[in-house]
Parts: structure tokens; sequence; C-alpha cells
């Protein structure tokens, strides 16, 4: 402790110092202060030595100590382990050879030398409704697509494109999901690859596909190419057999039709309901009526994942896609939401992509329109129809329904095809001009119709092309050996396929013509039917050939078509050129013969059985 | 295992374990830890290997079940945790292709020795990725060349990084944020 020299200090302080220079200073005048005498004493301090300590009192110390720290842990769910697929096979009994597909290249030079980059990957991103931190990085953590299936794991027989990489990742992650893809560009792959990664993941265990039953064995096929170790059963056989089926647990993939998931469920007691992981409807347009079976059915099994595929989301009304919103469970029961509102649920819920846009280096689709002059005999005979027929429909008055008007349609189209008097068919001698030049060149051709007795009619016609038929009335069973006999027979030119069965879920990618000897009443499905030979593997160009017979009732449909064909843009999106156009509904099909609507509703669709159902 | 740094609140650090063929099996992740002035000053240039090897790395180690064969890391400063445990750690770097050498992954190993060593510096090839370890334990890169067979040559040993990463982002955004 120091003290500044000029402190003024106001008692003695005990300094030795200043005590020795000072002693007589310090005396104090006792007297004059009064005090005690006692105080006149002169003070003597004592000192004293104190040893040092050898410790100091107060040392700052700090020792290294391990912070603990909490985590934040998650375990995935182990997935289910299938029995690999045998490894010698090297092919399927179609002939399909698995391969492992290439890994992703790291780098990828051009002829230059010169390095593009990075190959591109797919992340799995987590779904917008998925709130907790846990199901957001389960989805996170899993690796990029590309990696995922590039043979480590997961044998693929061929390696998917950009764009089915972005739906599989799409579907993995969605527990709604309805995937619109153009007819062609493998929902049904990215579907069951979906389904191969939720299983191997842990995140189904149990899955139910629907399906229309025609699709049936597509279905097990495909699975058997894209997905060999996945156990898949289809649900067939008596009541008492397809009940065990549809509620014995461990079966990872059940397939039904939508005719047998009716009848069936409606049948299982309620507690005894089985409930999946994931529910899947094929060509989900079937329960586009919401209040028919189907769909009620449909909605009511129980599940934890919907799934929707169509190519055709809308073949009418917009109101159907309110219809499949219900059954994805993003709109409350009964709901209708407005065109803005579908839009904005489209976007969400909706992956829809053209072959325009992600496949351009596919082979181009030629279309054109072969537009024919009637025969003399069809042509006196389509005029006679004609007039006889509005006259007839004049006499009705207003007892007239469009269920007469489509007749008469029906009737002239039919003569349009040909006359059913002396057989003369203007579309017949031009199919066999092309045919004769097709088959000469070794090529394949289908041709679609809307009435199977056309196609029978036509069958003993194109004899010299040893033509194979396949339609509704040709039993299940020999349909799959017909389509073998068309892939693998260099004699069979040609395949006379009705729209009803054979529109929708073939791979006829071989066949590089298709022949539209009839119109269908909507171009959605007439894409569907196109679409089953221009799809993905297609090496040619494909050429599309319509018949439209000039002055008739086929010419004036077609213009009503046409103008329709945009009106759905601003629903699934712009750019969407094959687009979903309307069927023609009741004023429509009157206004073809310059009548008016006699009914109230005048928006009601007569349209005959949607594709799926049978040809007319 | 991977670490990031938040924003004045320091710094959280996530395990992943993968199989060999990189689907995720486990993941961790710490809540965030800051040193202080006093370890800053003490610790110096030792303070983020300490933080991130010892501290974070260690406790993540600790806490996953399923205990990993080899942790692999893009920060070269976790190598640090391979003092504080027996199991190799490496820090993982991109291969970069040299112009007219052959890119066949088993072609370079033939080339370059029975132990697939690349310059014999305690580091290692696998698929695109060159794994490097701690000068203390160079051993690691034998014991690991040994059971390079059982990761595909394809492998991208960088790429379950970046989900860590992204991972811990998320977790941020979710839970730290609040």
């Amino acid at each position: 402790m120091s003290i500044p020299e000029n402190t003024e200090l106001e008692t003695p302080l005990i300094d030795q110092r200043r005590i020795a220079d000072s002693r007589n200073e310090l005396r104090p005048d006792v007297a004059h202060t009064g005090f005690n005498p006692a105080l006149g004493r002169i003070p003597v301090p004592e000192t004293m030595s104190i040893p040092l300590d050898s410790v100091l009192d107060f040392v700052p110390s700090w020792t290294a100590r391990r912070i603990p720290l909490k985590c934040i842990g998650l375990t995935l769910p182990e997935g289910i382990e299938f029995l690999p697929p045998p490894k010698p096979k090297l092919a399927q009994g179609d002939g399909t050879e698995l391969r492992k597909i290439a890994p992703p290249k790291k780098l990828v030079e051009n002829e230059e030398g010169e390095e593009k980059g990075p190959p591109k990957v797919t992340r799995i991103k987590p779904p917008a409704d998925a709130l907790s931190l846990q199901d957001r990085l389960f989805y996170l953590l899993q690796p990029p697509l590309e990696s995922w299936l590039a043979g480590q794991e997961l044998i693929m027989p061929f390696e998917p494109f950009s764009y089915q990489y972005e739906g599989i990742a799409w579907l993995f992650s969605s527990n709604s999901a309805l995937l619109a893809d153009e007819m062609g560009l493998g929902k049904t792959m990215q579907t069951i690859t979906a389904i191969r990664l939720l299983l191997r993941s842990g995140q189904a265990r149990r899955i139910v596909l629907i399906c229309p039953k025609p699709l049936i064995p597509n279905w097990q096929r495909e699975f058997r190419t894209w997905a060999e170790e996945l156990p898949v059963v289809t649900v067939e056989g008596n009541g008492a057999r397809r009940r065990m089926l549809w509620t014995m647990p461990g079966i990872p993939i059940l397939i039904a039709n939508y005719e047998l998931m009716a009848r069936d469920i409606a049948e299982i007691p309620e507690d005894e309901q089985p409930k999946f992981d994931l529910l899947v409807l094929d060509e989900a347009q079937r329960i586009k009526n919401r209040e028919s079976n189907t769909a009620v059915t449909a909605r009511s099994i129980r599940r934890r994942r919907s799934w929707a595929l169509t190519g055709t989301p809308i073949e009418n009304r917009p109101e159907e896609l309110g219809a499949l919103f219900e059954f994805l469970e993003v709109i409350p029961k009964g709901g209708s939401p407005d065109i803005r509102q579908l839009s904005k649920l489209a976007k969400k819920y909706i992956l829809r992509r053209t072959k325009d846009v992600v496949m351009k280096d596919m082979p181009p689709r030629i279309d054109r329109d072969a537009e024919l002059e009637l025969t003399d005999a069809q042509e006196s005979a389509y005029r006679i129809a004609e007039k006889e027929g509005i006259i007839q429909l004049n006499d009705l008055g207003d007892s007239i329904t469009v269920q007469h008007v489509f007749e008469l349609v029906l009737r002239l189209k039919q003569i349009a095809n040909f006359d059913p008097l002396t057989g003369e068919s203007a579309k017949l001698e031009r199919l066999m001009a092309d045919m004769e030049e097709i088959s000469a060149s070794g090529g394949k051709a289908i041709l679609f119709s809307q009435w199977t007795k056309a196609i029978d009619w036509l069958a003993p016609h194109l004899k010299a092309f040893n033509p194979l038929v396949y339609h509704g009335g040709v039993p299940t069973k020999q349909r799959e050996p017909i389509l073998a006999k068309f892939k693998q027979d260099p004699n069979a030119h040609i395949l006379l396929m009705s729209y009803g069965t054979g529109a929708v879920g073939l791979n006829l990618q071989f066949a590089g013509y298709v022949f539209l000897f009839d119109r269908w009443w909507n171009p959605a499905i007439e894409d569907q039917a196109i679409n089953r030979a221009h799809r993905i593997g297609v090496k040619n160009p494909v050429i599309v050939t319509r018949f439209i017979s000039k002055n008739t009732i086929e010419e004036r449909i077609d213009r009503v078509l046409r103008e329709k064909r945009e009106l759905f843009e601003a629903i699934l999106g712009e750019g969407d050129n094959n687009n979903q156009s309307l069927s023609l509904n009741a004023s429509e099909i009157f206004g073809l013969f310059d009548l008016k609507a006699r009914h109230k509703d005048g928006s009601k669709s007569i349209g005959p059985k949607p594709v799926g159902g049978e040809a007319a | 295992m991977e670490t990031i740094e938040i924003d004045g609140r320091g710094h959280i650090g996530g395990l992943l374990i993968t199989n060999q063929n990189g689907r995720p099996l486990e993941f961790q992740c710490t809540t965030p830890v800051r040193p202080n002035r006093t370890q800053e000053i003490l610790f110096g240039e030792t303070l983020r290997p300490w933080l991130l090897g010892e501290l974070i790395g260690s406790t993540l180690l600790d806490r996953v079940a399923i205990k990993p064969s080899v942790i692999i890391t893009s920060d070269p400063c976790l190598l640090e945790l391979r003092n504080h445990t027996t199991v190799p750690v490496a820090f993982a770097e991109e291969a970069v292709p040299e112009r007219g050498r052959s890119q066949n992954p088993e072609q370079t190993d033939r080339r370059s020795g029975t132990e697939a060593s690349v310059n014999g510096e305690g580091r290692l090839k696998i698929g695109g990725s060159i794994l490097r370890f701690h000068d203390a334990h160079g051993v690691d890169a034998e014991t690991l060349g040994r059971q390079k067979h059982l990761i595909p040559n394809s492998a991208n040993l960088q790429e379950p990084l970046e989900r860590v990463r992204e991972a811990l982002a998320e977790t941020v955004r979710t839970v730290f944020a609040r």
C-alpha cells in the first residue's frame, strides 16, 4: 500500500521514519488540549516480520473438462429383405435381359476432354406435409436415387431417364399422389420402383394395386422385369380364397382388378377389413364418378398412402379431378373445388409430364389425317340414312332424347366405315394399299376401331397380312399369346384392336404404324391408343393415320373435338398439347345435326362407355 | 461425420451411419456448442480440433447404437477424433483424375500395389475419393485397405457427407432456430 505525499492526515500514522524525525513534534500539548497527561507518552511502535506463504491464497484455475452435449437421434426403419433373384439368370422368359446399369459417372468429358461437371443426382425431398423433424430427416438422409438404384443393391434392367428418377423420388415421398404422365412415359416403371424403395426402406410392408382386369398380366410382367425379387400375389380364385388373400398379412404386394375389389371389400366385415400402407389405383379415371360403387369402395379401403395413376386425369369434366382428389384425401368428402382450387391442388398433388417436354430424343410421332371420299355405294347409303334419320328426329318433336341422336351418329359412323349391303369401304381400300407397303418392308401396324364388329369384318379382308384380333370378345387367357405372336411372328403384320380393350397399358412399341379406322369420342383416348406404339423404347418414328370420311359426321365430330382440345390447359398447365379434351356432350351431339338440346341438362355426357369398358 | 457452424450459436455435429452401399441406418446430431472466451484463449489453434473432434465427435460416437467400421469426414479437424477412439477416421477428398491415366479403379489398384494405397503416404483411393488419415495413425490406411472390397467401386464416399450437412441444416431450421 502506498500513500500520496500530499495527503493530509487527521490522525497520526505509525510510520517509523516520520516518528523518528518528529518525535518532539508528536508530543502533545496536554495542558492545551486538556487530555489526560497519560497521552503525553511517546508511542513506541513494535515491528515484527511476517513469513511469506509458500502457496498463494487465490490462484485462478481451469481444467479442461468435457462439456456434456445433448444429442438428437434417429434410427431409420429396417426394410424388408427379399431373397435375391438368381444371379446366373441373364434373361427372363420374355427375353428381357437383366443387366447392372452403369454407375453414375463422376465427370462427363466431351470429345475435347473438357469437363462438363458432375452428373445430375436426384435427391428425395421431404414432403410438404411432413412436419416432424424425424420424418423430414428420414427423406433427407436417403441416398440419391441414382446411387441407390445403381446396381449396388437393386438390379435395374434399364437405366431410368432423369424425369423418371424425379417421378420415383416424388412418389416415394408422397402420401397423396396423382401421377398423370402422358401415356408411354413409364408410369408403371416409376410406380414399381417407388414401391420397391418403400418396401426396401421399411416405409411400407403391405401394398395393394388395383387395375383393370386386362392389365393384370401386364403388371405381373412389369413387376418381374423391374423388381424381380418382390413377391406379387394376384387376387383371384373363389370367394374364400380371395378373402384369405385380402386379409392375410405378410403379402407385400397384392394386385386386384376393380371388379373384385368392389365385390370383395364390401363382403369383408368391418372388423376384418384389411389395412394397407399403400393403395395404388391404376387407370384411376375409373373412379371419376365419385358416387359409383367402385369409387366408394376404393375410398373405404384403409390405407396410409394413396396413389393414383392415369394418363387422362380429366376425360370429360374438371369435376372428375375432384373425385380423384377425394380419393387422395386432399379435399373433404363431397368437396367440389372450383377451377382455381383445382389448379392449386394440381400443382401440389399431380405430377404430369409430356413427351414433348421430357423425351426430346424420342423418335417423333407423325400424325396424318387421311381424308377419304366415300365410295359410291357408301355415299348413297350414307345420304339416305342421314336424311331419314333427321326426318325421324324431327318427327319425334319434344320427345327427342340425346339417345335418339346418338343412335343416328353411330349408324352414320358405321356406314362411313363400310357399306353394310355391298361391303364397299373407302377406308379398307386405303388400308390395303398402306398395308402392302408396310408388309413389304417388314413393318407392323396396329389398327383401332370402336366396334368389335368392324374388326371382325376387317380380319378376313386383311388375310394377306396375317391379322391378329384383340378385342373384348377374345377370352382373357388368349390375349397374352396374341400379343406375343404379334411381337415374334415376322409374318403377322397387323393387330386389330378395339379402343376399349387395347387402348391402355400395353407395350407395343415395336409397331411403327397406327391406324385409327374410326374415331373415338375423346382424343385423349385416341392418344392412349396411339401410345401403345409410341412409347419408351420405340426406335423409329411412329406414323399415325386417322381415317376421316369427308363430308360426313366424322368430319364434324373431328372439328368439334379439335376446338375443345385446349379447354383444360388452365388446369393442368400450359404446353400440354396432348392434354385432356372433352367427350362430346349432349348439346354438341344435337349440334351435329343443327338440333337443339331438348334435355334440361345440356351438359350431360352421352358418350359410350369409357375406355376400360368394352367397345360398343 | 460433419459439423456446421450456426451464426452466433456455435457448432453442431452430425453422424450418419450407413451400410456399405450408403443406405442410412442411424443418425445422431448434437445440440449447439460454443467455446467460451477462456477456451478460445487457452486452446488457441487447437480449439477447432478439440471442439469438433474430441468434444462433438466423441459425443456422437458414444451415442450411436451402431458402431461404425470407419468414420469419414470432409473436415481435417475431425481427424482429432482418432486420438480418442479406436475406429479409423478418414478425411475424404475428391480424387482428381490425371490426364492420360486410366480411370478404372481396378487398374489403378493393380498398378499402385496390393494394399490400394496411393503414393505410400497413408492415403487410400476408394471409388472417386482419396482418403487421408491422421498422421499418428497411418496404419488405418492399411486396415481399411483390407476391407476395401466391401465397398463398391462406384461408391461416392463424399456424397453421404452432403446428406449430413443437409440434415444438420434442417435440424437447425426446425429445432434450434426456435
